[in-house]
């Protein structure tokens, strides 16, 4: 499965703060709905508990203004108090038919009561106004205590059913907001559980992406590691085996096939010994002619493959040699400064030989110099190498030849450093550390494994 | 007069042969043995008293030059020829530290080493031609290279005289008797050239005159 690790976040975690939105908002919704909801119920109950009061002073009010009229002596003397009853009974009607419109079902049966006790009422207050001075003098008391009050405290009774009816309606919208909360607690309590599970399910999910991709990248740097280490090793390995074919090589040229022909030259020096006809003679000479030659070309060859020096005598008397062979061969001056005295080991002395060797090949070959000074000496665990030039220099930045590389292997294959220093124009100088450290390990045999001197 | 008692040490049998033919050829040479390695070369010298050793360098076991120290030390009247592949003046300065006498290359004629066993017979040393020459021009480059003033020049007549009789292999009587000076002033003439060409021992001198061509 091959996922980009970005897709996989902006997944996870925009999946994540979705989910927290979404919980979110719905519950700010539905608590807005709720806070409505609320405060609809209890104006409401406000209203109509105001409505019944209204109802009730109206009521109250009437009854005093009634027992007012009727103390009058005169009919005449009550007209301001008839007034104000007809006034609060027209007041007292609206608010019947006010209350009627929002009617609870449990409400109709008192209403009715209430409404027809009422319409009685009135009616009996009615029948007053049109008693003569006598019938007020003589019924007034008794309409009073028998009539006006009982019926009046017969009303004021239902409007007090009423208002505990609305009451009641009102714990019953609590009743409704309360289980709506309690729907708001539960979706809550499912949502909150949900974003958890869902956040922990996709920090689990990119966690675990998250580290199989660390994984796969050190899985992926130990096997560039392990490529490049066993690249360095093999590299180490064929330089070795390189440098041991041509010391094989060398020494093959140089004792058998040069020996060969050095017996072919001491016999034909013994058949030329023998009065050879003169015819024969000429021919003996070419053949001695022929094996001196091929004894100087098996030579140089060895020597050019691996200096016997180096074997036999160690490290400065091949550098001898081969600043000998180049000034020689180049006309360049080669001035050689070795300050070793004592046996290097083995890969030492061919490493740092082969860098003298090369060096002195590229300053003769591309850069022209006319002199190139090689300094070799030994510091406490170390030896230092420089081969300086006076040639055409070349930009190290740019510039990185086989043979450059060749030289920087072999250097760090002995955990050494190599800098070059150089200017087009201006020379160049190669400055070369090699460390000691492993005298001390398995590299202590710095004698030639196949002496012969 | 005694022929020349020789010894061969080479541990290529064909070439052994071939010199041995060579060299019995000449009237005044016997071969009194022939050794394929260092060792073998030891034994054999003590059982034959050789005048002369004929020594190649790389042998197994010992070789040449380890061989040539031990038996110049043991027997300083015996003489040792070098005959190698090699004219490297590396190997030419040790063999002569070893106390070599000669040093020809392998590619030498047979008149070569006829002479050289003449010449170590009768305390001289003697070169290769090409070894000569090899020395002469490396040491003229040399000084070439160093912008050196060249020290013979230092080197006063006698000492110039005194130089070659000690490169020739003379000891310090024999030069006395030679020129009809004392063997303090001879002894005297020695350390100042050995202090102006800034050399230390004989087979220095040796190669030294070597490469000024003095001696061949």
């Amino acid at each position: 499965m091959r996922q980009r690790p970005w897709l996989v976040l902006v997944g996870g975690f925009g999946g994540l703060l979705l989910l927290m939105a979404a919980a979110e908002t719905g519950a700010l919704l539905f608590l807005n709905s709720l806070r409505h909801s609320g405060n609809t119920l209890q104006s409401h109950f406000l209203a109509r508990n105001r409505t019944l009061e209204q109802i009730r002073s109206d009521i109250y009010l009437s009854g005093t203004f009634a027992r007012d009229s009727l103390l009058a002596p005169e009919i005449s003397g009550s007209r301001a108090q008839i007034a104000a009853i007809e006034g609060l009974r027209k007041e007292t009607e609206t608010s019947l038919e006010h209350y009627a419109q929002s009617l609870e079902p449990e409400e109709t049966k008192p209403f009715q009561a209430l409404r027809s006790e009422i319409e009685a009422y009135w009616k009996v207050l009615d029948r007053t106004f049109s008693w003569t001075a006598e019938e007020r003098n003589k019924q007034r008391f008794a309409f009073f205590y028998d009539e006006l009050i009982p019926r009046r405290t017969s009303m004021l009774q239902i409007a007090d059913r009423i208002a505990g009816l609305n009451e009641e309606s009102l714990k019953r919208g609590d009743e409704k907001l309360g289980a709506l909360f309690g729907r708001l607690q539960l979706w809550l309590m499912l949502m909150i559980p949900v974003t958890l599970l869902g956040g922990a399910a996709l920090a689990g999910r990119t966690i675990f992406h998250i580290l199989r991709l660390e994984g796969e990248i050190e899985r992926r740097l130990d096997e560039s590691v392990q490529a490049r280490t066993g690249l360095q090793e093999l590299s180490a390995k064929m330089l070795r085996a390189q440098e041991e074919e041509r010391r094989a090589l060398s020494r093959e040229l140089h004792d058998e096939v040069g020996q060969s022909f050095s017996a072919v030259l001491m016999e034909t020096e013994n058949l030329l010994d023998l009065d050879p006809s003169a015819e024969a003679r000429p021919r003996l000479e070419s053949l001695r002619g022929i094996a001196e030659k091929g004894i100087n070309e098996i030579r140089n060859m060895a020597l050019l493959l691996r200096p016997s020096m180096l074997d036999d005598f160690g490290l400065v008397p091949a550098l001898d040699w081969q600043a000998r062979e180049t000034a020689k061969r180049t006309g360049m001056h080669v001035q050689l400064n070795s300050e070793i005295t004592d046996e290097l080991p083995e890969e030492h002395k061919t490493c740092i030989y082969r860098i003298v060797q090369e060096a002195l090949n590229n300053c003769a070959r591309h850069a022209q110099a006319n002199t190139v000074q090689v300094a070799v000496r030994r510091e406490t665990g170390k030896i230092l190498l420089s081969v300086l030039d006076d040639g055409s220099g070349f930009d190290p930045q740019r510039v990185r030849g086989l043979g450059l590389l060749g030289m920087e292997e072999r250097v760090r294959h002995l955990g050494g450093t190599f800098e070059i220093d150089s200017q087009p124009g201006r020379g160049t100088k190669l400055d070369i550390v090699l460390p000691l450290a492993r005298l001390n390990g398995n590299h202590k045999n710095g004698t030639n494994p196949h002496p012969s001197v | 007069m005694e022929p020349i008692r020789i010894l061969l040490s080479d541990d290529h049998n064909i070439l052994r042969d071939g010199m041995r033919l060579l060299l019995e050829r000449q009237a005044g040479f016997v071969v009194v043995g022939e050794a394929s390695d260092g060792r073998e070369t030891l034994d054999l010298v003590q059982n034959h008293q050789p005048d002369v050793v004929v020594m190649d360098i790389a042998m197994p076991n010992m070789n040449g030059i380890e061989a040539t120290r031990r038996i110049t030390e043991k027997h300083p009247q015996m003489s040792v020829v070098i005959l190698s592949m090699h004219y490297d003046e590396s190997y030419v300065i040790r063999s002569l530290k070893a106390g070599a006498r000669a040093y020809l290359l392998k590619d030498a004629l047979k008149s070569e080493l006829i002479a050289a066993i003449h010449a170590v017979t009768e305390g001289r040393s003697f070169f290769s031609p090409k070894i000569s020459r090899i020395l002469q021009e490396d040491y003229v480059q040399a000084l070439g290279r160093k912008g050196a003033d060249d020290s013979y020049d230092l080197l006063t007549d006698r000492e110039r005289e005194i130089l070659q009789l000690v490169a020739e292999g003379k000891t310090n009587k024999e030069i006395a008797n030679t020129l009809g000076l004392s063997l303090y002033t001879v002894d005297t003439h020695r350390t100042h050239i050995l202090q102006k060409l800034n050399l230390h021992s004989v087979p220095e001198v040796i190669l030294y005159a070597v490469r000024k061509g003095i001696i061949s």
